[in-house]
């Protein structure tokens, strides 16, 4: 027999036994242990992992937002039409034990809009339902945005004015229960408006003179007293599926120069969300007026009217598209969720401002309608973007909060720049 | 110097052997029943070195799970069988999971008591605060009773009383009763009087800042949390672990500081099969987060054993709310779906989007008419649910089976709803939920099981026609010889039902048939001291 022979003889008769070298189940699995016995190594996450633990651990994005003892950066918040706009804020919550809330904050865009405010606020609590709120707010706004007044201004009219004022302004509540809160408020105003700083546009005064555009000339300071009542009976107030808000906003607001422009004005305000399906579809509603009363001859100055256009009424036009004395708007949406973390909107708006109360009807009302997109985490909603079409043109909003987020109602300052 | 033939002898010589070598590593050598088998528990575990301490991103699970293939599984190859089952088709008794409630029936007490049910925190003397938890989702304490014993105390969120304790008690010993390793939780009433706070015990803020606890650290969190109409608290107590905290595991891969753990996750049986239990119970907060590893010392050896924890997010709580209506249905991200609803405007409605929830707080959305068995869905793909085979679903869904309507009765009221209407919703849920596992999974295969063999006739039971779902069909047997070494088989002429021919063959097989062609199931017999037993099974379909 040659050796090869041999060779292959033997190999093949070793094959079987060396294919059954384990005697057991048991050994089997005592082999594969003692395999992998022989390569252990520490069982570490990956550096991507470790990292997105710690941000999570170590509450890095809290302690971002919540910044370096109470200091912190804040993105936004001004009018629209500024750009984008940054700056520091303060905050703290521990103040008294956390009984007292103190917020302070300053901002400033590209386009040298301006804000700084100063609040001060011991919120109700389980056991004590009054509340109290100082507010001190100073804007310096150099290019708002002005068609002219009452519903036939034209689009081509676009100006823009100078806006400041400083409001400083003090509330006393109660916090009722299952949502209602009652408070009584009041403050002092002082406003200076004049010619737009914003060469692209012509100035206000160039395109409407003191005659047409009331508080144009003269901008006395104003005393203010009011109240209101709020009923908030949605299921979340950052991302409402359901239930009912109302709002009921009373002022009375005292020209402290010769009463030229002394009036109140009345704020009602009602969203209702109808869910179905499980809350993944909603029809949500809203139908807000802003109403405003003078006497014997007196006007409302044209900074503090009210406003339509823009990204939380009439989303198919301008911001600041429309002013008068009175206004309304009406706004449809039907949402859908798309997956957990969005949902989107179609809607439809309607609206108009009048300079009579008795225009206030359903004819001629300006229409926006569109499509949204709503991002949402935990149940928050963070981002929205809507786009607007009207016999304007077409509008996209991005915007940091949510549709019909309710506005500061312990301000004097104008709606128009909140 | 060598010649010329020399070389050339030497080089086919080389070649020769190189071609045959192989020939030594082929498979299909192996027997396929070796002396040991069926192997009902695994091997003692070796002792476990060094473990790691170590945690997981849930972010990282997320997205990883979502968009990644974390597994590196081929999308087109065959997702392989199970590899944690011995030759009978089930899991083997190991760290992860024991046999239970199926195979050695549990008494009501047994079921009720769970995995420990006698050592809740003692009711005399002060329960000791060592550390606080004031953020997050879940407040709560750290608590050390008078008997040295210690305790994660948790609460319900304002709203919804009794929605996350009643399931954290409650599902743990379903849980338990399944097989798994949970820990022992308790409900309890927490008269604050009774806690004071250990010198030197720390609370973090909520911006992860790390001081010493005060009193009002505790008002605080039970400012957070319901009272019921005397004023009490109710809270869960969960009864720390013993052994050293090692982190949780992971559905895909091994732990790789673990000599003992050889198998892959996702395709660990008692991993698949989970999947089973957690649609049942609505558990789609089962992921690598809610898990817990921990080195424990038994009989003498230090190994890593896994739990499963924090079943607060089931039956219906999202822990703080009610669970999505999508629970269960989709996952948080899924390209499908959404892409239907981008383009339909939500004008296609899903199916669960119509479910009907009763207005419970204690329970949140839980409901039996739109539970789909077979397609429930976690909250994000997990490799080892994804890779379930009918056979693994089929060994859990005969597990939840077993539980009788009375069973889940009495593990029901360990949740101690106040609300008698609430319980029996629920229960009503679980009852139904139970049987549509039972008909899905066991539609997915031929349901046979607890194989034997009596007075000379294969013995078995046909589970779906054992609770009345089918009738049970005719069975078709074809016998045949088995030869273990070469796994080669030959027929036995002449032998046909369910009575074992005389044969004095070592193994014997028979491959069994009743209903559907595709579906059948090979049982295996040994002759051993004269008897024969059965050794192995493998269902087909």
């Amino acid at each position: 027999m040659s050796p090869l022979i041999f060779l292959v003889l033997l190999l093949l008769c070793l094959s079987g036994p060396l294919r059954s070298q384990v005697p057991t189940r048991a050994a089997g699995i005592e082999a594969e242990r003692e395999k992998k016995a022989a390569v252990l190594e520490p069982d570490e996450p990956t550096k991507a992992e470790q990292v997105l633990t710690r941000i999570k651990d170590d509450k890095i994005v809290e302690r971002i937002q919540a910044g370096y003892n109470g200091i912190r950066g804040k993105l936004g918040g001004l009018a629209t039409g500024g750009g984008f706009a940054l700056g520091p804020e303060y905050a703290r919550e521990d103040l008294a034990g956390g009984k007292l809330h103190l917020r302070t904050a300053a901002a400033i865009s590209f386009r040298n809009f301006q804000r700084y405010d100063l609040e001060l606020k011991a919120p109700e609590t389980r056991t004590r339902p009054v509340f109290f709120q100082g507010y001190a707010v100073r804007h310096f706004y150099p290019s708002l945005q002005y068609y002219g007044q009452g519903p036939e201004s034209e689009k081509d009219g676009r100006s823009n004015f100078l806006y400041e004022d400083l409001a400083i302004d003090g509330t006393v509540g109660v916090a009722a229960g299952k949502g209602l809160r009652l408070a009584a408020s009041g403050g002092y105003l002082k406003v200076h408006a004049g010619r737009g700083r914003d060469q692209r546009f012509a100035s206000i005064d160039e395109n409407f003179g003191g005659g047409v555009t009331p508080g144009l000339d003269a901008q006395p300071d104003f005393a203010r007293l009011g109240g209101y009542v709020e009923l908030d009976r949605t299921d979340n107030r950052f991302g409402p599926r359901g239930g009912t808000y109302l709002l009921a906003n009373f002022n009375h607001l005292m020209d402290r120069g010769r009463g030229q422009y002394s009036f109140e004005r009345l704020d009602l305000e009602g969203q209702q969300y109808i869910p179905f399906f499980n809350q993944r579809r909603v029809i949500a509603l809203r139908g807000r007026t802003n109403l405003t009363y003078t006497r014997d001859g007196r006007q409302v100055p044209f900074y503090l009217q009210p406003v339509l256009g823009g990204s939380d009424d009439l989303r198919g036009f301008r911001p600041f598209r429309f002013y008068g004395d009175q206004s309304m708007v009406m706004n449809a949406e039907y949402r859908w969720e798309v997956f957990s973390g969005l949902d989107m909107a179609l809607f439809f708006d309607a609206g108009k401002v009048a300079r009579r109360r008795a225009d206030l009807d359903f004819s001629n009302l300006e229409t926006a309608a569109g499509i949204g997109w709503r991002w949402n985490a935990r149940n928050s909603v963070f981002l929205r973007m809507d786009v607007g079409f009207s016999h304007e043109g077409f509008q996209v909003w991005l915007k940091f909060n949510n549709i019909f987020a309710p506005k500061l109602i312990h301000s004097s300052s104008s709606q128009s720049v909140q | 110097m060598c010649s010329e033939n020399a070389v050339k002898k030497a080089i086919h010589t080389f070649v020769l052997l190189a071609a045959l070598l192989p020939l030594a590593a082929l498979p299909g050598g192996e027997p396929r029943f070796y002396p040991d088998d069926p192997l009902l528990v695994e091997p003692p575990p070796r002792d476990a070195g060094k473990i790691l301490g170590r945690k997981f991103s849930d972010y990282f699970d997320f997205l990883y799970s979502s968009f990644g293939n974390p597994a590196g599984a081929d999308p087109k190859a065959p997702v392989p069988r199970a590899q944690t089952v011995n030759t009978l088709d089930e899991a083997m008794d190991s760290a992860w999971w024991q046999r239970r409630h199926y195979y050695r029936p549990m008494s009501i007490e047994e079921l009720v008591r769970g995995p420990g049910g006698d050592r809740p925190p003692s009711a005399a003397g002060k329960w000791t605060v060592t550390a606080s938890k004031n953020e997050g989702v879940t407040p709560g304490f750290t608590i050390i009773d008078a008997t040295g014993e210690k305790y994660a105390l948790k609460f319900d969120p304002i709203g919804h009383p009794e929605m996350a304790s009643a399931p954290d008690v409650l599902v743990g010993r379903f849980f338990h009763a399944l097989g798994y390793n949970v820990p022992d939780n308790y409900i309890v009433e927490l008269d604050p009087d009774r806690l004071e706070i250990r010198k030197g015990a720390k609370v973090k803020d909520e911006l992860g800042k790390e001081r010493e606890m005060n009193s009002r650290d505790i008002t605080e969190i039970l400012m957070k949390v319901p009272q019921d109409a005397q004023g009490r608290y109710r809270a869960l107590a969960s009864r720390y672990i013993k052994g050293e905290w090692a982190g949780p595991f992971r559905y895909w891969g091994t732990r790789r500081d673990d000599p003992n753990d050889i198998v892959p996750h996702e395709h660990r049986r008692d991993l698949r099969g989970y999947s089973v239990a957690c649609a049942w119970l609505g558990h789609d907060d089962s992921r690598s987060v809610n898990t817990i590893d921990f080195v424990v010392e038994e009989n003498g050896r230090r190994f890593v054993k896994h739990y499963l924890i924090d079943f607060g997010s089931t039956l219906g709580s999202g822990t703080q709310k009610a669970n999505s209506p999508r629970s269960g249905f989709e996952y948080l991200w899924e390209f499908k779906p959404a892409v239907i609803q981008f383009f339909t405007f939500g004008l296609a409605v899903p199916k669960w989007a119509k479910a009907h929830y009763p207005d419970f707080p204690s329970i949140g959305r839980f409901e039996h008419e739109k539970f789909d068995a077979l397609g429930w869905k976690a909250e994000y793909p997990n490799p080892a649910f994804s890779n379930r085979l009918p056979d693994d679903g089929f060994w859990m869904a005969k597990q939840v089976m077993a539980f009788t309507d009375d069973q889940i009765r009495a593990i029901v009221k360990t949740g101690q709803y106040s609300d008698p209407e609430a319980e029996a919703w629920l229960i009503e849920c679980l009852i139904k939920r139970r049987d549509k596992i039972g008909r899905a999974f066991f539609a997915g295969v031929l349901p046979l099981d607890r194989f034997s063999i009596i007075d000379g006739r294969l013995a078995f039971e046909h589970l779906s026609a054992k609770h009345g779902f089918t009738a049970e069909p005719q069975y078709q047997v074809e016998w045949a010889v088995f030869d273990n070494t070469a796994n080669t088989e030959t027929p036995l002429a002449g032998a046909a039902g369910l009575q074992v021919p005389n044969s004095r063959a070592e193994f014997l097989k028979a491959r069994i048939r009743g209903g559907e062609a595709k579906k059948f199931v090979d049982v295996y017999l040994r002759l051993r001291g004269g008897r024969r037993e059965v050794v192995g099974i493998e269902r087909h379909w």
